[in-house]
């Protein structure tokens, strides 16, 4: 057989598979593409955010802006919460931990205690958890086998390289460390910073976003150690790339900001209301969701059509699920998780004695959200 | 508020095409760029699997193949709007599947993590090409990943040298000399294994 009839006739590993696990990925995708008719703001999903966190303060003014979707709930709670999680709305699993450990919670809505963690991270396709405990960092399977441990002391928000999962950044102490996706290697990129998450920038290895104990925000190869840029962005408490690396969202308690890869400020939003909690970009990167706190606490979620869903006091957090279509909101006050549909029909369910469920109390604090894991590759 | 839950993604076998005329490329496009589901699938089925299969023989690890060509998808999707229609399909979105893979075969190298892992077992559901597969691969590791491209893209997507040359931005000369290096070596591995 000659060169060119072989490779004519190459198959690459479970091809059909493969093409099963990518069709609801491509579909996702698709059914998030904005219409025809709005080209030209899609050609610009940088103006669109923008223009989408103007809104944002807008909307939040508005009378009209608190009745769409009919999602609002003012009441501390979704009324007729589900005692128990059966199953979850989209494709993939949850990770999450607190005081009562690190737990992932499967589609059918079981849940699996991996460990006594108290800070946890999927790797890119849900193949590893990477576990942040007093004294070291640990990558367990989501069986909660460890795979490797390195010791060191007051690990914390340990981040996976995206796509490949080679690198693990965390914070120790006051440094931010870098260690190997196989446990080797580990090694201090930076001095000083802050206790904020840093956050890779998916697909160009290894560039990674952290906040120095001054207050600037930095930009720094992780294999070189060069600094790529740097910008002065005040009490940033979460850094967040958009899945596509071309967008970098910063956010304080007074505002989300969101930076182009080379380090230029495209938009500044100010709060609407009270401080900001959490933020999250979409897997589409084109649709920012934002918790403030507060008596007048409130979901936003800024885009072509922003919407506010959900209001009342004692949010926590949000996470995306991996197709963009739903939004899981955490609810300490109320001890419930909100599963909020934000495309297509609106939907909303609700689960309640959240923090029952992972063995914390009221007092012990509610569990935190760490990630709904992940392409339609892993974990789902 | 009610309290429903349904999922939304379907994760089973991809339902059979309901046209049994086969349509045409543009008319695809057209069809998925006016919001029909469908033409899109039906797009999708049609170019997946040289897609995933160009990656993996670039990258020669599954899962980043499967990534890759399921990004390339999603960025095809997402720019389908400036997609001129009067070309075809597969080099376009070839050229995004080879420039994602060749990133991500250089960005492994920079600094390796693990040992770099042999080549992966190609298909055993290909009985009668199983056997050149993995000699297929094992021909095509001891390239670079540029070389790699240049070759996968003439003979799995069947571009010409000039599409390749414009697709990866290199002289026509360096696409012409890659592909008679790359062949080279293909056969030369392919003869060893006849000779057995």
């Amino acid at each position: 057989m000659n060169a060119k009839r072989a490779l004519t006739r190459f198959r690459a590993p479970d091809e059909p598979g493969a093409q099963v696990r990518a069709w609801p990925a491509i579909r996702s995708a698709y059914q998030d593409r904005l219409p025809v008719a709005e080209r030209r703001s899609y050609r610009r999903p940088a103006s669109a955010l923008a223009a989408g966190l103007v809104l944002l303060g807008a909307l939040a003014l508005s009378p009209a802006g608190a009745t769409v979707g009919h999602l609002i709930s003012r009441a501390l709670g979704v009324e007729h919460a589900s005692p128990a999680l059966s199953s979850l709305p989209a494709p993939g699993r949850v990770l999450v931990s607190g005081p009562g450990g690190t737990w992932t919670v499967a589609p059918d809505g079981s849940a699996r205690r991996l460990g006594p963690w108290a800070q946890a991270s999927w790797s890119p396709h849900g193949l590893y958890v990477a576990v942040a405990g007093a004294n070291g960092l640990t990558t367990v399977n989501p069986r909660g086998v460890p795979q490797w441990s390195l010791g060191r002391r007051r690990v914390s928000d340990p981040r996976w390289f995206s796509p490949s999962g080679y690198r693990v950044a965390y914070l120790s102490g006051t440094e931010l460390r870098v260690v190997a996706g196989d446990g080797s290697g580990d090694g201090v990129l930076a001095a000083a910073v802050a206790r904020v998450a840093p956050a890779w920038r998916p697909g160009r290895a290894y560039q990674l976003a952290y906040l120095t104990a001054r207050g600037s925000l930095v930009v720094r190869d992780a294999n070189s150690g060069r600094k790529l840029w740097s910008a002065r962005d005040g009490a940033v408490r979460e850094l967040e790339w958009s899945a596509d690396g071309q967008r970098l969202l910063a956010v304080s308690a007074r505002a989300a900001r969101i930076y182009t890869a080379s380090g230029r400020l495209l938009s500044t939003q100010a709060s609407p209301g009270g401080p900001i909690l959490d933020g999250a970009l979409s897997p589409s990167g084109r649709r920012l969701a934002l918790v403030t706190g507060g008596v007048g606490g409130e979901v936003v979620v800024e885009g072509q059509q922003p919407q506010r869903v959900l209001a009342g006091a004692g949010l926590g957090q949000v996470a995306w699920s991996p197709n963009g279509r739903w939004l899981l909101i955490s609810w300490p006050a109320a001890n419930q998780w909100v599963f909020v549909r934000v495309v297509g029909a609106p939907r909303i369910f609700a689960v309640s004695r959240i923090a029952q469920r992972f063995a914390a109390t009221a007092r012990s604090g509610f569990p935190q959200l760490e990630g709904w894991c992940c392409t339609a590759a892993g974990a789902g | 508020m009610t309290a429903v839950a349904q999922p939304v993604a379907a994760t089973g076998p991809l339902p059979r095409s309901r046209s049994r005329r086969p349509r045409s490329e543009r008319s695809l496009i057209r069809g998925a760029l006016a919001g029909s589901e469908a033409d899109l699938e039906l797009l999708f089925r049609r170019h997946w699997p040289r897609a995933y299969r160009a990656a993996f023989l670039i990258v020669r690890d599954h899962a980043a193949a499967e990534d890759i060509a399921q990004e390339a998808f999603v960025a095809a999707i997402r720019r389908l709007d400036r997609f001129d229609r009067r070309r075809p399909f597969a080099p376009w979105l070839g050229a995004i599947v080879a420039n994602r893979a060749i990133d991500w075969a250089r960005a492994r190298s920079s600094r390796r993590e693990v040992a770099e892992p042999g080549p992966e077992p190609a298909s055993p559901a290909g009985p009668p090409a199983s056997r050149y597969s993995e000699e297929v691969l094992a021909a095509l590791a001891g390239l670079s990943p540029e070389h790699r491209a240049v070759v996968v893209l003439r003979y799995v997507l069947e571009y010409t040298p000039g599409e390749i040359a414009r697709a990866l931005e290199l002289p026509r000369g360096t696409v012409n000399s890659r592909l008679r290096r790359g062949l080279d070596a293909l056969e030369s591995r392919l003869r060893e294994v006849e000779a057995r």
